[in-house]
């Protein structure tokens, strides 16, 4: 069988990946290990990532929060920092699986993962976040709609591993809501999903708006003109009807054993339909 | 490629030469004989093969042997202490929580996680903490009736846990 | 028959369960076992030409590898048809058919070598609709079976239905189609085998069915029935998918071709999915018409129902749908035709219900459609029609039996989530619409008439003074060996710790049927009862004797002792044991159900004669940016005779109701071109905890006169209302029906859409 290496320190990571560049790298298991039959386990090595140092837990510097890349859906869910700061992202990852998997999965394997469907992708989105990848090299910084660029399809190069997740501080939103549309309600894969934030100003028009839907398209489906749309309006019944189309026009879904495109094309628009009467629900 | 792996298992250090390549819950049933832990899909979608990896609920088909080292690991077999039957299991007997039983040792899993980090859970809450573990008997009601017995047993200062 | 309360109390297989240490089929590691697997086709049609193996027995670590040619019987297995291969010799008629069964040391290599294994193969044209394949000039899936692809035909008539519907007032008409569904038990298909010194095959398997196994092994791997051995421990679910062979005769095949390891064999999920059986998909055209007072006058429905690739039991499902196609309502003119047809889709077998859930759903969604035409209120319209004890049937059998169905409607018609759901419907929040709906069925117990449903206990006396009770009959995780054992310890004034419990092992020589049927407590647990009785009297005889009485009430029997009533004296059981030759100590108890021959002109096989009722509730909740439905409550009303245990009861309802939530809402096998789309529990939805209310179960407790302590079948009935109930409510809440399950949040959008769209 293949070896399992499971490193303390990035550095032995890099060591190992100039050994073998085929190595695996993954840190719950929740998306490797589903997909890896007996036979696959057989070849080339895997790389367990979840006691590297530096790549666990949530910290704050000035303007940003830094997220471990091994971080956990349940830590993530339990960090105060990020249920206070980041309400959407907390709503997001509450979606995913059920309790054990979130003890497992990690929002870098979420990110790695770049499944259209990843639950914690919109929010991330949203909340205009940026990955920190290290390699023997150095490290760089790039935003997440960058990283990602299609299904399973991420810019980590070879040799280079995904440390942290930033996100700054003040975001500016005063109102926040995330939906997801499964197949049911607890250990669903998204068929479609949603999260929307924004600045609305005391008469509840938006000022400013973010919105990112997931398992719509090859990955995360955003859009300035729809963004761009919101603003001055308030969220009501016209507002949402024509960003509905909006979206509907923008998404390029595909059909599977899940839903049709038909359904999630109709269902993202119909989403945006739930922010009615938002300003009820701002904080 | 066998190799020493080293971990706390159900309050005791044990020793295993294994592949740590093959899955936890293989090792744990096949390697040590600890077949309270079932499988019941090997994908993690069912939720059967939970235990507790230092006090956190984990599947054990998702896991690699590897990952046991220097862990504490509590099996089904781990829950009772001295004879005693932990007030979960305690409950799910009582409540009628157990039918083919299948699922049962991953549900008592569950729910200890849950108490253990949640002692007051609402039932909302503890559906929320059993929605990984499918069970095809009993619709789930008893179950939750028997967590939330325990909750108010353990609150009370019943021993076990 | 005293001491009901002594059948109180939580199960007795409950603490080994909740310990993890009770051991399931697929819990054995033998010493030096080999795994076994089986390489499945992946084709749904074909003619097989060659199965190479050269790689797989090249690989280290590899055994064996088996084909067809290595298997000495006749290679076949069916409980009805006998002609479904152990492994393939000449077609494949479905994906999940086995064409090679290898033999490793680890699992790992067992993988390996199955993938190294290939065919050569000539495809064959493929059938996929259990309608289509009933025309002409369909592909055929069995060359040598007469009628081309129809497997049974069943019909039935009653009265004048052609012209009574031109007396009726108000036709319902509606074509309605279920989904595939899988039963998705917990623990997969499992087992291990071994051949001892003495040629003995012992097979150690999760079956509800170890004495009809034994034969089938027998014949199909050429080996003597008083040969093979089968044991069935505790079963980690079943539900009617191991009713019938699973593992067995690849384990059987494996075992004689070890060297004498034992083999182990143990399906994951996937293949579980693949070759396991499915409930039978259905198309159902019902027409139902009634007078303006809502008097039902004629019935009629054509029945489809596709079998997949081999007969199984599914002709048998197919005729029991037949004979519950009119549920429990009086109706003078029916008529009812059922098709059973082969394609080369998965193999259809039973599952909980066994063709009642489809039929009841169109039923009972005609049932509301009249109620609409006629303006009538859906739960009066059916109380008006329902069938009452001395009724005929649809059948025109007449209802001796014990029938609480009208009680059933009343409880419902009392009760407060139906009498105040206008106001709950109309405080509908935003996107949302609320809708109640009525379901209500009956089911048969048991077998029907032209087979036996008989049972034979044993009980024994150890020596020690303790008991064994030996089961007969499977215990797949409804609980029916501890009720045994509360039976035997309430006849015998025991305490049920006392009664040591063996699960069925063909060794012990109680053939009595399968744990299926809605008929393991009625059944068997009138066998315990008998054998309690005599037991008890042969104890209480020697007691008497030896204490110097002829008449054995000078003595009584109590908790591990019998006391001499005059002087006060105890005598231990252990004693009397010691008394008592070892053929006394140990008795049989024999019973088999009533039934009625006269019913064989009916049915093929003959009709049932008792049957259990319900009636259900469901209040749904539906979102229209989305079509998710939430069933917000759920009451399920039950006529299963007397209660025994209500926490046993109830568990059979509420679980009873998460399936039937499943198979309304969200449980599709879905295959296309015969393979298979939803192989794993990532695609096969079935409910999580948080996907299901909490029930409400109410009984209505009839006498069942010929049941152990008055009850009857439970372990069915309440699954087919479900769907009916949740279709119903629907319709209600959106004014639009949905005939195709599940209704799947994308079909309820849908429907939702279409409804716009005439407006």
């Amino acid at each position: 069988m293949g070896r399992v290496y499971l490193p303390a320190t990035l550095e032995t990571v890099f060591e190992i990946l100039s050994r073998e560049p085929s190595a695996r790298l993954f840190a719950g298991g929740t998306d490797l290990l589903v997909r890896s039959s007996a036979v696959r386990r057989n070849e080339g090595s895997l790389v367990c990532l979840e006691r590297v140092e530096g790549l666990s837990g949530i910290s704050e510097s000035d303007g940003a929060v830094r997220i471990g890349a091994c971080t956990t859906h349940g830590e993530l869910m339990a960090g105060g920092l990020i249920t206070e700061r980041f309400p959407i992202l907390r709503e997001a990852v509450r979606h995913i699986g059920a309790p054990a998997v979130r003890n497992m999965g990690t929002i870098g394997g979420n990110i790695c993962t770049a499944s259209p469907a990843g639950d914690s992708l919109p929010a991330l989105y949203v909340l205009d976040a940026e990955v920190e990848l290290h390699s023997a090299k150095g490290q760089r910084r790039m935003p997440l709609g960058r990283f990602i660029s299609g299904p399973g399809l991420t810019a980590l190069e070879p040799g280079e591993v995904l440390a942290a997740v930033w996100i700054d501080k003040d975001q500016g939103f005063n109102f926040h809501h995330f939906e997801k549309v499964g197949q049911r309600k607890a250990m669903a894969i998204s068929v479609a999903s949603m999260a929307f934030a924004a600045h609305l100003d005391g008469a509840g028009s938006v000022v400013r708006a973010r919105c990112a839907l997931g398992s719509v398209a090859p990955k995360v489906f955003t859009s300035q003109a729809l963004d761009a749309f919101f603003a001055g309006k308030p969220l009501n019944e016209e507002t949402l009807g024509a960003a509905a189309a909006l979206v509907r026009e923008g998404v390029s879904p595909i059909s599977d054993v899940r839903a049709s495109e038909e359904y999630r094309r109709t269902v993202a628009g119909n989403l945006l339909m739930r922010l009615e009467g938002a300003r009820a629900a701002v904080r | 490629m066998k190799r020493k792996i080293t971990f706390i298992l159900n309050g005791s250090e044990v020793s295993i030469e294994t592949d740590p390549a093959l899955r936890a819950v293989d090792v744990l049933r096949q390697d040590l004989g600890l077949t309270g832990t079932k499988e019941g899909c090997g994908e993690g979608e069912c939720g059967a093969c939970s235990v507790l990896v230092d006090d956190t609920v984990k599947l054990s088909c998702l896991m690699t042997a590897a990952q046991l080292e220097g862990k504490k690991i509590v099996t089904i077999e781990g829950i009772a202490r001295r004879q005693e039957l932990h007030p979960v299991q305690q409950s799910f007997i009582e409540y009628g929580a157990v039918q083919c039983g299948f699922c049962t040792p991953g549900m008592v899993i569950a729910a200890v996680g849950l108490l253990t980090a949640n002692p007051a859970p609402t039932r909302e809450e503890v559906r929320d903490a059993i929605g990984g573990n499918i069970c095809r008997c009993t619709g789930y009601q008893k179950i939750v009736d028997a967590v939330e017995d325990a909750a108010r047993k353990m609150r009370e200062g019943h021993s076990g846990g | 028959m005293r001491k009901k309360s002594a059948l109180d109390g939580p199960r007795l297989d409950a603490l080994s369960k909740v310990t993890g240490s009770e051991r399931y089929s697929a819990d054995y590691y033998p010493e030096k076992f080999l795994w076994a697997g089986a390489k499945r086709a992946m084709i749904p049609h074909a003619r097989l030409l060659a199965v190479h193996t050269d790689a797989a027995e090249a690989l280290p670590g590899v055994f064996r590898v088996l084909t067809f040619r290595d298997v000495a019987g006749s290679n076949r297995v069916g409980i009805v048809r006998n002609h479904q291969p152990v492994l393939v010799d000449a077609i494949v008629r479905y994906a999940g058919d086995p064409v090679a069964l290898v033999l490793a040391e680890s699992k790992e290599i067992l993988s390996a070598a199955l993938d190294l294994i290939t065919v050569d193969h000539e495809p064959l044209p493929c059938i996929f609709d259990a309608e289509e394949a009933l025309k002409d000039g369909a592909p055929r899936v069995h060359e040598d079976n007469d009628g081309g692809n129809l497997m049974r035909a069943v019909s039935l008539c009653k009265g004048d239905p052609d012209a009574a519907f031109g007396a009726c007032d108000a036709v319902a008409e509606g074509v309605f189609e279920t989904s595939r569904q899988e039963h998705a038990y917990l623990e997969t298909e499992a087992g291990w085998a071994r051949v001892d010194d003495r040629g003995v095959l012992t097979i150690v398997a999760s079956t509800q069915s170890p004495y009809r196994d034994r034969r089938e092994i027998a014949s199909a791997l050429g080996v003597g029935e008083e040969k093979v051995r089968v044991i069935a421990p505790y079963l980690g679910g079943a539900f009617g998918g191991k009713d019938g062979i699973t593992v067995q005769c690849l384990l059987g095949a494996a075992a004689l071709c070890s060297g004498g390891r034992p083999v182990k064999m143990w399906w994951d999920r996937r293949e579980s999915f693949l070759a396991g059986v499915k409930r039978l998909p259905s198309r159902m055209y019902f027409r139902l018409g009634a007078k303006r007072d809502g008097t039902f006058h004629a019935l009629s429905c054509r029945l489809y129902f596709d079998a997949g690739a081999y007969a199984g039991l599914a002709g048998e499902i197919m005729t029991m749908a037949v004979e519950h196609a009119g549920s429990a309502y009086r109706i003078p003119n029916v008529r009812i035709e059922g098709y059973c047809a082969y394609t080369n889709n998965p193999v259809g077998g039973p599952f909980r219900g066994f063709g009642v859930p489809q039929v009841t759903a169109g039923m009972e969604q005609a049932v509301d459609t009249v109620a609409e035409k006629l303006s009538m209120d859906p739960l009066e319209l059916r109380r008006h029609n329902a069938l009452r004890q001395g009724d005929r049937n649809c059948l025109d059998i007449e209802l001796t039996h014990s029938t609480g169905f009208l009680e059933c409607i009343g409880e419902l018609l009392e009760h407060p989530l139906w009498k105040d759901r206008q106001a709950w419907k109309a405080s509908a929040p935003k996107w949302k619409r609320r809708g109640c709906g009525i379901g209500c069925m009956s089911h048969a117990m048991g077998y029907p008439a032209a087979v036996p449903d008989q049972a034979t206990a044993r009980l024994k006396l150890k020596k020690d003074g303790t008991f064994r009770l030996y089961s007969g009959v499977s215990d797949m995780g409804q609980g029916n060996s501890s009720t045994y054992a509360r039976i035997a310890a309430a006849i015998l004034d025991q305490d049920a710790a006392a009664i040591e419990l063996l699960q069925p092992d063909t060794n012990h020589d109680l053939p009595s049927g399968s744990s299926s049927a809605s008929r393991t407590t009625y059944t068997f647990g009138n066998a315990v009862i008998e054998a309690a009785v005599v037991l008890k009297e042969t104890i209480l005889r020697c007691a008497a004797r030896s204490s110097g009485y002829d008449d054995i009430d000078a003595v009584e029997l109590l908790p591990g002792r019998v006391r001499v009533k005059e002087s006060g004296r105890f005598i231990p059981l252990s004693d009397i044991a010691g008394l008592i030759d070892d053929a006394d100590r140990s008795q049989k108890g024999y019973f088999r159900a009533p039934h009625d021959d006269s019913t064989l002109a009916v049915l093929y096989l003959g009709a049932h004669v008792i049957f259990s009722y319900g009636a259900h509730l469901a209040r749904i909740e539906v979102d229209i940016l989305t079509g998710k439905i939430d069933v917000v409550d759920y009451v399920a009303v039950t006529d299963a005779g007397k209660v025994m245990n209500r926490c046993v009861y109830d568990q059979q309802v509420q679980g009873s109701i998460a399936q039937g939530i499943g198979f309304a809402l969200m449980e599709d096998y879905l295959v296309r071109e015969g393979r298979q789309e939803t192989g794993d529990l990532a695609t096969y939805i079935v409910p999580t905890s948080v996907d299901l209310p909490d029930m409400i179960s109410i009984a209505v407790e009839t006498e069942e006169k010929t049941g152990p302590y008055g009850m009857k079948g439970l372990g069915e009935v309440v699954i087919s209302g479900c769907l009916p109930a949740i279709a119903n409510a629907f319709h209600d809440a959106c004014g639009v029906r949905i005939t195709r399950s599940p209704l799947t949040r994308e079909r309820v959008l849908s429907a939702l859409g279409e409804r716009e769209d005439e407006r």
